[in-house]
């Protein structure tokens, strides 16, 4: 039973298509790292699953929902969280009330304040920076730690699926492997689903897992991550000869 | 200086705002001039409105044109609900039978007043919520303009654009005070709840605030109808100090003049509000004194007229220099003790 299923998804924005008719499912606990070079439509497919850019046809099935079209609130209350590219914070706002941010949506449920207590000392576990830091304001975090509270702030809301969408963007790469070491535990920790959107496919080869390579908006390559970085199939995919 | 911490919310800022509130009253007591009363209670006025303002603009940063119609909306109630059967019928002979009847006390018309402007901004918030930035904030100023001119035309029930006289006058700083408590509490309340901080992230990032399972129009909706209640109450206790109204009392001046306290205040916090009208009136109540002349020895010196609005100028394009986010920036007032330990902790990039 698949987590999350697209079927013909596409994305189109006046004129210009930037997602073709996706096709892919994902399966409860799956890692899959969506890459592809510049303009491949890697964020819009994402931004598209989120509901923040609407497809403008197919169908997206959700846990055992129907989310095509939904605004982006319904779809996080039904577990499913997006990190949105360029760790965008509540800048004006502490690191605490950041994270606690995500948790109002389930003041309809009860005890959802002891919950948000528990997942709160959680995600401070995993992210002892931000305890720290906690009283801060988050505008005024480093690159790293931005990163840490984006992802600390998905996991708020306990999540089924944590969509990611290019967490190395302007690290510097010993702080994005603190970040990926952090997301491999949680996702062992919690059998999160996570769905990340990197440029470079040596990422997903490091950490391994399923791999989908995008280009024009079409998904090329769908496999190991470990065996397809060593296909030959996948560098013509990135460099464009072959029939492309 | 203050450290980063700027986001805490303490207990403190309403307690310690409140505090500079009495003192203003007490101030007032002591002075015991009943001109002076009459500004106190016009700055405790100004205060409502400001906070009021500040629930939706400061939380949202949608800048509203719009909130001085909620407070036109609650004087017309205490006009409505307070004047004498009789001398409505003269005014506002258009009145139906039970509203003619009713003869209610000030602080019942305030309550009536807040709730009927926050009816109404539940009405017009849900068309307006929708739009965001500088959109929203034309919209706003579309239904000021609107609900002034019904209010300026529809005769049998406003008195058009003739003052309605007779509503009771209620000189005592005490109501106004504590009306002003209640409305810095209630904001401040509002600011920690859930909602405020659920709009204050979307005022910051609306696409990761929708991630995280907001609904914009409906935080924005929600803080649109508790100030919109704010303004009400407001808009009724100011037509009991001065025992009239008309629909321009409720116009462009009072929108531009809270508008402007907010934004020296610094909209980014409550503190900010509050210090804003009390600095600003302040400064614009000397001014009038300085005008009026003062008695040094045998001369009387004053300044010359007009010199009020110069001056008030100039304050408001020097703090929009060099502090543009008003007095406050961000910060909320709170106790210097706690402030002190939390710079102990560990080092932020800015101070």
């Amino acid at each position: 039973m698949s987590l999350l299923a697209l079927s013909n998804v596409s994305v189109r924005y006046g004129r210009l298509t930037a997602v073709r008719q996706v096709t892919f499912s994902l399966a409860e606990g799956e890692i899959l790292f969506i890459t592809g070079p510049n303009g491949a439509g890697k964020s819009s497919l994402l931004r598209a699953i989120a509901g923040v850019t609407p497809p403008s046809g197919g169908r997206i099935d959700f846990a055992d929902h129907d989310i095509t079209g939904r605004a982006p609130e319904d779809i996080a209350r039904l577990g499913l969280s997006m990190v949105p590219e360029g760790r965008d914070v509540f800048g004006s706002l502490s690191i605490e009330e950041n994270l606690m941010v995500g948790t109002g949506m389930h003041s309809a449920t009860r005890g959802w304040k002891a919950r948000a207590a528990t997942e709160l000392e959680a995600v401070y576990a995993t992210f002892p920076i931000l305890k720290d830091r906690r009283h801060s304001q988050a505008g005024l975090l480093s690159g790293g730690q931005q990163q840490m509270l984006v992802i600390g702030r998905a996991l708020m809301t306990n999540p089924r699926l944590v969509a990611i969408d290019e967490p190395s963007l302007g690290l510097a790469p010993n702080i994005t492997d603190q970040v990926y070491e952090r997301l491999i535990a949680l996702r062992a920790m919690r059998k999160l689903t996570l769905l990340i959107v990197e440029q470079s496919s040596t990422r997903a080869m490091m950490v391994g897992g399923r791999m989908m390579l995008m280009r024009g908006g079409e998904i090329l390559l769908d496999g190991d991550a470990r065996a397809l970085g060593q296909s030959e199939a996948m560098q013509a995919a990135y460099f464009g000869y072959g029939e492309h | 200086m203050m450290s980063a911490s700027v986001a805490r919310r303490t207990f403190a800022t309403p307690v310690l705002l409140g505090l500079l509130l009495i003192a203003f009253a007490l101030v007032a007591v002591a002075v015991g001039s009943k001109p002076f009363n009459q500004t106190i209670i016009d700055i405790f006025l100004k205060v409502i409105f400001v906070v009021g303002l500040w629930v939706f603009v400061g939380n949202s940063g949608v800048i509203s044109f719009g909130h001085i119609a909620f407070a036109c909306l609650g004087g017309y109630v205490a006009a409505w609900t307070t004047i004498k059967p009789m001398m409505k019928g003269m005014s506002m002979p258009g009145l139906p039978d039970w509203l003619m009847q009713t003869e209610i006390p000030y602080w019942g018309s305030a309550i009536v007043a807040a709730g009927w402007a926050a009816l109404w901004a539940l009405i017009f918030g849900s068309v307006l919520m929708r739009l965001s930035g500088i959109a929203a904030s034309i919209a706003t100023f579309a239904m000021l303009a609107m609900v002034n001119s019904i209010y300026s035309n529809w005769e049998s029930v406003t008195a058009a654009t003739s003052s309605v006289v007779g509503i009771p006058i209620i000189r005592s700083i005490w109501p106004y005070l504590v009306a002003a408590l209640i409305s810095v509490f209630a904001a401040w309340a509002y600011g920690i709840s859930r909602h405020g901080l659920a709009l204050r992230a979307a005022r910051d990032e609306p696409t990761a605030a929708a991630a995280c399972g907001i609904n914009i129009p409906r935080a924005r909706l929600i803080a649109f109808v508790i100030s919109g209640a704010i303004m009400g109450m407001g808009g009724a206790l100011y037509s009991h100090s001065i025992g009239i109204v008309t629909p321009d009392t409720y116009y462009l001046g009072l929108t531009f003049i809270t508008l402007s306290m907010l934004v020296v205040g610094g909209m980014g916090s409550l503190s900010g509000a509050v210090l804003g009208v009390l600095i600003l009136s302040t400064l614009i109540q000397t001014l009038r004194w300085l005008e009026a002349g003062v008695q040094v020895g045998e001369t009387t010196i004053a300044l010359p007229g007009g010199v009020q609005e110069i001056a008030l100028g100039v304050v408001m394009i020097l703090i929009l220099m060099f502090r543009p986010a008003g007095i406050m920036g961000n910060k909320d007032l709170s106790l210097p003790k706690r402030a002190a330990l939390e710079t102990k902790g560990p080092k932020s990039p800015r101070t």
